[in-house]
Parts: structure tokens; C-alpha cells; sequence
């Protein structure tokens, strides 16, 4: 047993930023009741406005089951060998949503591929449901607003319905003939199909292999998932879209397209490609107006007549983080060199919700930029606000306390403002900023909320005492988990390069 | 492992020779190129990134310089008819990006595609059939298209008075079809599209990789007007059964039956598929591997009404 990894470990309970958050509001017999709830690493923390506390971890079912990881054995020659890896895979929340109704929590897990749905008790404490592991990794989920089927787009291209809850009946569908036994392989190939002696020589070995019976490939899932539609491309976001009675699937991938397709049961009918980025799309965010917002690897936001597949407006968003950086006091180390080369990567945008659905208003956040901006997709041309953070923004969500917004934001407190690598020397105590719009429409940082949601907001231990190289490794592992938007970015002239 | 080099041992030196040839006949352009210059991996990884060209959508495409002998030169008159096609970002278009949108495009649009052409040989036997009909080949492998590229103008050069057929109407272009068709193909503007003898990709866990997949199909519904047809022809039984399977799991397509396309009777149908089966540089080489050529078509059905208002 390493020791010494035991005492860094049990030093380092530094809290990881909140990578997503997500607010549900309940109207009860004696008023409003809403919970907020975070993903920290592999954690999911719950607060209530009525105190509840509560956390769930995909960690605490892996440490129940027996843990070989450290264990080592003599081997022939005297030397330890190491059975496995020492330190098991962490699964860490990448997404989480919650249903319409307020009755379930959806979140996906990156490492370990899976679906997870929990049900909201009355006292907001989270109950797994199911567990489900998909064959590729999922990039983003949204739920059908009937609230029965979840759309999961994925790292492969596809989009895939799953039932919220499986019914035994689904179950069993989902198994066809386990009792056939694995099917024979025969290669595809026959001797008038490859031409080349190589080729040849393979086929006859693949012959030999199939008279001795092959091992078969990995096992599909065994729950009902079915297959919408694909790109051939990463995804990288799904949102829903409804116009009267028809309702629509808007996908987005690494290769600049915005596709709109039918919804289930017509999900394999293209309605049309909203052509115009020139790079990833990373967000799509649906306006209330149903304008679409989407944003990625380029310079603009662009906002669409996605019906029409039109393009309204570009909204220039380089621009704006390169203003903050030279009118802020403390930012201003982080203007680049050669401001053509500076590149800006929309890690999330989303929508004010407005009891009118009338005007519309969107906060957009670039990745390792510590701040929001607010932007009015119907009026571009008015003065954007720039709401300055103390650390990089990550996830928004919105609750309604006595008729006002109150957006919750959760910040990078572990690396410094601006940057995606270095550390902080000192971290940050809170995780989230809490802002409110004023009269004029103004946001400005409201701390009503502060002492509710003290408790889900502080960095629980501090991490003051653990030195500079725990600091530095957790700083990676933090980064590894918060941030890799820019990495979806062609670097064709390296490709190029590496080819030739 | 060893990263794979570029020239295999025994060859080394392919590759300036090739250039040389090329340059030597590149002087003359009527002259038809040599495929042994040409040659290349017979695979390439369609999921890579590459360094692809391609148009932001297709009214950014330049058909005009593909079809020259189409071109819409009379710029001021076709301001708004960029050939049907939904023109986005028109909002912030200046009359000059009119004006470059239309020298680019052309008096008719593409209608027939032929995906992963290779070496053409479909290409050339089409274009004098269908002389009014413009086509075009889309290949991933560099090298391949730039001998299709020049052999066409080689044929416009030799051709450029012929009565049977000018080459004008088809052309070759660089292309990975499986992510960027919508790029240059709008909603319903293709009547056909050939998939001829593509790539088996043999292991499973390559076939995604393939041309045909249900997710695919979709793609090919929405370039392919209603009764528009997928002619598909591989000399790989498999490969045959999983393009039928995929195409008849899509509700958006029918197959079509043998009696259509078959035989030697006339209509268009029946005289693509001859072409298809004999003039593929592929087709001709199962022909004398005395190998099976198996044919599927499928037919583009008209989209059902929303759930609903059915």
C-alpha cells in the first residue's frame, strides 16, 4: 500500500468547480420551494431553499465493491508487479438536465459512457434509477417535452431515444434472441474480391481463423436505444425545437453544421442545414422568441431564423472579450500580442427565461474568460453588458425568488481568472457569483441568496495547507475535467504537415 | 509502431518520376493522362479531417468554374436566382457578394452525382448519354480526382467541336461526401446518385466508414429530389445485402424492382445501370476476374405528412 497517497489524498479534499448546474422550482401549498443542484467532479451536490443538503457520488458505489487497484504480487523473478492500474477511473459529470416537470434529474457521465436518472423526492434528495452505459461517449442529452424520451447525441455522430423510464416491456425487447448463441463468422471477403497477394495471404488467414471460431465482438447494450439520425462528425449539442404541432431535433457538430431534422417518429427527415460557420459549433440555445443561438469555435455568435434556415444576425463576441481584457483593470496582461491570432471558444450560451416569452436575452460564456456577457439577439447593436467574474465562467442556471431572476453562476475558483492551466495561488472561496437584474434590465451582483446557498457554494475544505505540487496536480485534474472546448478546433496545417 | 513513409520499400522513386511525367504532359493539354501516375491507396479514412476545401453552403459553391461552358456570365440578371437554392446569410450580403455569388453559378445545376467516382470511368460514358444533364464526380483521393480532372480537359480539348459530345456537362471534384454533401447540394436538387464498387471496409468495426449506413441515407434523402434514384453496384455480397438492408430500413426510400432496370430495353433507368455494370473501371476488372457484380436501386419516396396533420 503507497502511503504516502493515502496522506495526499486525505489532504486533498479540495472541491472541484461546479462543471454544470441545474435549478428546479416547486410551488407549494406554502410557497415557492427550489433546489439547486451542482456537478463537481464526480459529485452531485443538492441545496434547497428550505436546507435541504444532500450530495450523491459515483464514487461511493465503486468504493463499496472490493478495490484490488493497490495490490501487487511477487512475480517470478522476485520483482512487484502491479495487477492494474492504482488509481480506478473517476466518473465525472459532464452535463445534467432536469425534467420538465421537476421530477427527475438526467446526468451523463464522460469516463464511463453512462446515463444516469435520478428521481427528485419531495425533500429534492436524489434516488438512482438507472444506470445506463452507452457504447460511445454521450456529448449532450435533452428530453423530449413530453418528458418520456431522452435524445442523447454522441461522440460518434449518432443521436440516439431512450425512454426516460424503461418499461420491463422495453427491457425485454431490447434483447433479441440471447438465446441464439454467437453467430459464425464468415469473412466478407472472397478470392475474386481481393486482387493483391497480400491481401490474399490475409483472406486465407481470416479463413483459417473462422474454421476455429472467433471471439465475438463487444456486447451491445441491452436496453432500448434507438437510432435517430448521424452525422459524420463529433455532435456536440441537441436541442428540441416546437412550431404549432410539429416538433424538430437541431443537432450541431465539429464540422460547422447546424443540422434540423423531424422529431421522432421522423427523426431520419432532413428539414434543412443552416449553413454559415466557418468553424466547430459547440452550443446551440433556443431564444424565447424561438430564434436559434449558436456559437463555437468562431469569432460570432450567429443567431438564425432556423425554420427559414436564415441567417439574421452575427454578434461579435472576439471583440467584446478583447474589450474586457483592455478596459479591465487586472485582465490586461491577457491582451495578446497579435490580436488577429486571438482565438475565442463559446463554451455556453443560455437563455434569460422572461415571464413574457417576448424579448429576448442571452448570457454567453467563452472558455477560461472570467466573464458573461448579456446580449440581446433582437437589438445586436446596443451596448452588450459585461458581467466581470472572479474566476472563469462555466455554468449557468436561473431561479425566480419573489418574481426576480437570479442567475447562479458557477466559476473556475481553482485556476486563475483568464487562464485554463495555471493555478491560483490562492483559490477563491466561493464557487458561485449570484447576479439579479435591476429595474433597467441591468445585472448586478445580488448576494440575497448568498447565505442559502452557503453551504453548496464553499470550497469545503480549502486546500490552504496542501503545497504546491498537490496544488499543481489537482489544478490538472480540475482542468482535465472543466475544460477542452478549444481542443474541438481543426488544426489542418498541422495534420498537413504530420502527413506529407 | 513504425510510421508508414510514403514510399514503400522498392520504389523509392515514385514520386519525382510521377511529377515529371505530369509536368512533361501538362504542356500539352489535349493530351490524355496516364493512370500509372496517378495511382494511389485504394482506402482513405473518410472520419479524418484532412485538408478539405469546400464551400460554406452550396450558394457559396463555384459551379462556374467546374462548368465553364454553363456559366451565368450576365451577372446583373440573376440576382436572386442563385439556382433555386436557399441562400443563407443574404441579410448581410452587398451587392458585390450578389454579384461574385452569381459569376459563380451557372445556367443549370448539378443533377446526377456520382459518389467516389475514382478513375471516372462512369463519368466518361455518361456525359455524351446525357449530354444536356450535368454531373458530377466527388472523390476523397487526391490523386485520383487530379487524373479525372485532367483527363476531362484533355476530352474538352480533343471534343471542343464534336457533334456526340463536348465533355462540358461533367466534372471532378475533391470530396469527403460522407461529411459535407449537404455543403454542396441543396434540398431535392439531385435525380441520381451512383455508389459504384465502394470501399468494402471488411472489418466490422470499420463500418461506419461505409458509404451506406441508415444515418447516411438520410443525408442522400435530402439531396435527392422525390423519385430520384441511388444506383448502387459492388462486386461484395456482403457489402451488397448491407446497402440493401440499410437503404430498405429508411423509410425514405423503396427498392426499385429488377424489372425497371434490368434487361435491354430502353429508359433512362435501364441505360444508366448497363453503363454502370460495364464501364467502371471496377466493373471492368471483376468482368475479367470473372467476379459477381450485384445491383440495388432504390427510389427517393415523397416525405410523409407530419404525425400530426396526417
Amino acid at each position: 500500500m503507497n502511503q504516502e497517497q493515502r496522506n495526499s489524498a486525505a489532504q486533498l479534499r479540495m472541491a472541484f468547480p461546479y462543471k454544470c448546474l441545474a435549478a428546479c422550482t416547486r410551488l407549494a401549498a406554502d410557497g415557492e420551494d427550489w433546489a439547486l443542484f451542482g456537478a463537481s467532479g464526480s459529485t452531485l451536490v443538492v441545496q434547497s431553499s428550505r436546507g435541504t443538503q444532500s450530495t450523491w457520488s459515483t464514487e461511493q458505489n465503486v468504493e463499496n465493491k472490493p478495490d484490488h487497484g493497490d495490490e501487487s504480487v511477487e512475480g517470478p523473478s522476485g520483482k512487484r508487479i502491479k495487477l492494474s492500474h492504482p488509481t480506478h477511473q473517476k466518473n465525472n459529470f459532464s452535463s445534467i438536465k432536469i425534467s420538465n416537470d421537476g421530477k427527475y434529474l438526467i446526468a451523463i457521465t464522460a469516463e464511463d459512457k453512462s446515463i444516469r436518472v435520478f428521481q427528485l423526492s419531495s425533500d429534492w434528495q436524489l434516488r438512482q434509477l438507472s444506470e445506463r452505459c452507452m457504447t460511445r461517449r454521450p456529448c449532450s442529452i435533452t428530453l423530449s417535452d413530453d418528458n418520456s424520451t431522452i435524445f442523447c447525441a454522441d461522440k460518434f455522430g449518432d443521436v440516439y431515444a431512450l425512454p426516460l423510464l424503461p418499461s420491463p416491456e422495453d427491457e425485454r425487447n431490447a434483447n433479441p434472441h440471447p438465446e441464439d448463441g454467437p453467430k459464425k463468422y464468415a469473412p466478407s471477403a472472397s478470392l475474386s474480391t481481393v486482387h493483391s497477394g497480400r491481401n490474399r495471404k490475409v483472406l486465407e488467414e481470416q479463413l483459417k481463423q473462422a474454421a476455429k471460431g472467433r471471439p465475438q465482438p463487444k456486447d451491445a447494450p441491452t436496453f432500448k436505444h434507438d437510432l435517430l439520425l448521424g452525422h459524420v462528425s463529433m455532435l456536440t449539442d441537441v436541442v428540441t425545437a416546437t412550431v404549432g404541432s410539429r416538433s424538430y431535433l437541431i443537432t450541431a457538430d465539429r464540422d460547422e453544421h447546424i443540422r434540423v431534422s423531424r422529431s421522432v417518429p421522423q427523426a431520419h427527415i432532413i428539414e434543412g442545414f443552416c449553413h454559415g460557420h466557418e468553424e466547430f459549433v459547440h452550443r446551440l440555445c433556443m431564444s424565447n422568441s424561438n430564434r436559434l443561438i449558436s456559437g463555437g469555435g468562431d469569432t460570432h455568435l450567429y443567431v438564425w431564423d432556423w425554420l427559414s434556415h436564415t441567417l439574421l444576425e452575427k454578434i461579435p463576441l472576439q471583440s467584446a472579450v478583447l474589450n474586457l481584457y483592455r478596459n479591465q483593470s487586472g485582465l490586461n496582461s491577457l491582451v495578446p500580442e497579435r490580436e488577429e491570432d486571438f482565438r475565442i471558444a463559446v463554451s455556453g450560451i443560455w437563455n434569460v427565461p422572461s415571464r413574457t416569452d417576448e424579448t429576448d436575452e442571452i448570457l454567453v460564456a467563452c472558455e477560461g474568460v472570467p466573464a458573461l456577457f448579456k446580449i440581446k439577439p433582437e437589438t445586436p447593436s446596443e451596448e452588450a453588458q459585461t458581467l466581470v467574474l472572479n474566476g472563469n465562467a462555466l455554468d449557468v442556471t436561473f431561479v425566480t425568488v419573489a418574481g426576480a431572476n437570479t442567475a447562479i453562476v458557477s466559476i473556475d475558483h481553482v485556476h486563475e481568472p483568464g487562464h485554463t492551466t495555471k493555478t491560483r495561488e490562492n483559490q477563491e472561496p466561493s464557487r458561485l457569483q449570484l447576479f439579479t437584474t435591476a429595474q433597467n434590465g441591468e445585472w448586478f451582483e445580488d448576494d440575497r441568496l448568498k447565505s442559502t446557498l452557503e453551504w453548496f457554494s464553499q470550497d469545503t475544505v480549502g486546500g490552504q495547507d496542501t503545497g504546491e505540487s498537490a496544488r499543481v496536480a489537482f489544478g490538472k485534474e480540475v482542468q482535465g475535467v472543466i475544460y477542452g472546448v478549444e481542443n474541438l478546433r481543426k488544426r489542418a496545417e498541422i495534420d498537413a504537415a504530420v502527413s506529407v | 509502431m513504425k510510421r508508414k513513409t510514403d514510399t514503400m520499400p522498392g520504389e523509392p522513386a515514385k514520386r519525382p518520376k510521377r511529377e515529371a511525367a505530369r509536368k512533361a504532359q501538362g504542356d500539352d493539354e489535349a493530351a490524355l493522362p496516364k493512370k500509372r501516375f496517378y495511382r494511389q491507396r485504394a482506402h482513405a479514412n473518410p472520419f479524418s479531417d484532412h485538408s478539405l476545401t469546400y464551400p460554406k453552403s452550396p450558394a457559396d459553391m463555384d459551379w462556374a468554374s467546374l462548368y465553364p461552358a454553363y456559366s451565368l456570365k450576365k451577372s446583373e440578371e440573376v440576382v436572386n436566382d442563385a439556382g433555386g437554392m436557399e441562400v443563407c446569410g443574404s441579410h448581410d450580403e452587398t451587392p458585390s457578394d450578389k454579384i461574385r455569388k452569381s459569376t459563380r453559378a451557372t445556367t443549370k445545376n448539378v443533377e446526377i452525382a456520382d459518389i467516389g467516382c475514382g478513375f471516372g470511368g462512369l463519368l466518361f460514358a455518361l456525359a455524351p448519354q446525357f449530354p444536356d444533364t450535368l454531373i458530377l464526380g466527388m472523390e476523397i483521393r487526391m490523386s485520383v480526382t487530379e487524373y479525372v480532372h485532367d483527363k476531362i480537359r484533355a476530352l474538352r480539348v480533343q471534343n471542343a467541336a464534336s457533334d456526340t459530345g463536348t465533355y462540358q456537362n461533367i466534372a471532378v471534384l475533391r470530396a469527403n461526401t460522407m461529411k459535407f454533401l449537404p455543403n454542396f447540394f441543396t434540398k431535392h436538387q439531385l435525380h441520381s446518385i451512383f455508389l459504384c464498387f465502394p470501399d468494402p471496409h471488411f472489418k466490422q468495426r470499420k463500418h461506419k466508414a461505409r458509404i451506406v449506413s441508415y444515418t447516411l441515407n438520410s443525408e442522400y434523402a435530402y439531396v435527392l429530389r422525390p423519385g430520384g434514384i441511388v444506383y448502387t453496384i459492388t462486386d461484395v455480397k456482403d457489402l451488397h445485402e448491407w446497402m440493401v438492408g440499410h437503404f430498405e430500413k429508411h423509410p425514405s426510400f423503396e427498392r426499385v424492382g429488377e424489372e425497371e432496370y434490368d434487361g435491354e430495353g430502353d429508359g433512362e433507368i435501364r441505360q444508366r445501370v448497363r453503363i454502370m455494370r460495364t464501364e467502371t473501371e471496377e466493373g471492368k476488372k471483376v468482368e475479367r476476374n470473372n467476379g459477381d457484380k450485384f445491383v440495388a436501386l432504390f427510389r427517393r419516396t415523397e416525405d410523409p405528412p407530419w404525425p400530426t396533420e396526417g
